[in-house]
């Protein structure tokens, strides 16, 4: 069983900061590749978030994780309380335009992105569909 | 002991019924493995309830150590 007074600690933590990530590592230097790609996602939704290096407690958080959020690994993002996902699902939820929304921010440009349609007469099927005048 | 595919498979098919799952060995270890399951029990739930309950299929072969790392795909 965790840990009472570090799964005291740990709910106060999230229920404080409202996006709040569990990573191994530092998000100046992480320490693992999937806590290193979900800092390269949060940073690019210039959201302020805290973090908490697990490493020093690996063991004991994840037990505690493992209770409160029914989730043992690492990196863990919880935003307004809830966990949201590992790195996996927030590449998602980035991908898809869902992790901005349950931030609350606008989806950033990317640089990098795959290239976009050169103009709108490359994207017929989200155009409106055409009027015809004076039918009907 | 490797991971049974068709096991696991059916597993996670067997506590979602009317779900498809594939199971497979990304790195011909044996041990991380990549399940892409499309379920009914998904409508509406959250990405990480998704994940949850396809781990909670499979919990038996995390606990007995035959699996270490299960990456999921759900699809829509």
């Amino acid at each position: 069983m965790a840990d009472q007074d570090l799964t005291e600690r740990v709910q106060e933590l999230i229920s404080e900061n409202p996006v709040l990530l569990f990573m191994k590592g530092t998000p100046a230097a992480p320490r693992c590749g999937f806590s290193m790609r979900t800092v390269q996602v949060l940073d690019q939704m210039g959201i302020e978030y805290g973090a908490i290096d697990v490493l020093p407690a690996l063991q004991p958080l994840r037990e505690v994780t493992t209770e409160i959020s029914d989730w043992e690994t690492f990196p863990q993002l919880y935003v307004n309380g809830e966990l949201l996902g590992g790195a996996d699902i927030v590449e998602e939820m980035f991908a898809s335009g869902d992790l901005a929304k349950a931030l609350g921010v606008e989806q950033p440009e990317l640089p990098d992105q795959p290239e976009q349609p050169q103009s709108a007469q490359d994207l017929p099927a989200q155009s409106p569909p055409l009027k015809i005048e004076g039918s009907g | 002991m490797a991971a049974d595919l068709t096991e696991l498979k059916a597993m996670i098919e067997a506590a979602l019924p009317g779900a498809e799952a594939e199971v497979i060995d990304e790195t011909g270890t044996g041990d991380h493995l990549r399940a892409e399951v499309r379920a009914p029990q998904f409508e509406g739930q959250t990405r990480i309830n998704q994940h949850r309950m396809v781990k909670a299929a499979v919990r038996e072969r995390f606990d007995d150590g035959t699996i270490h790392a299960l990456t999921i795909k759900v699809l829509d």
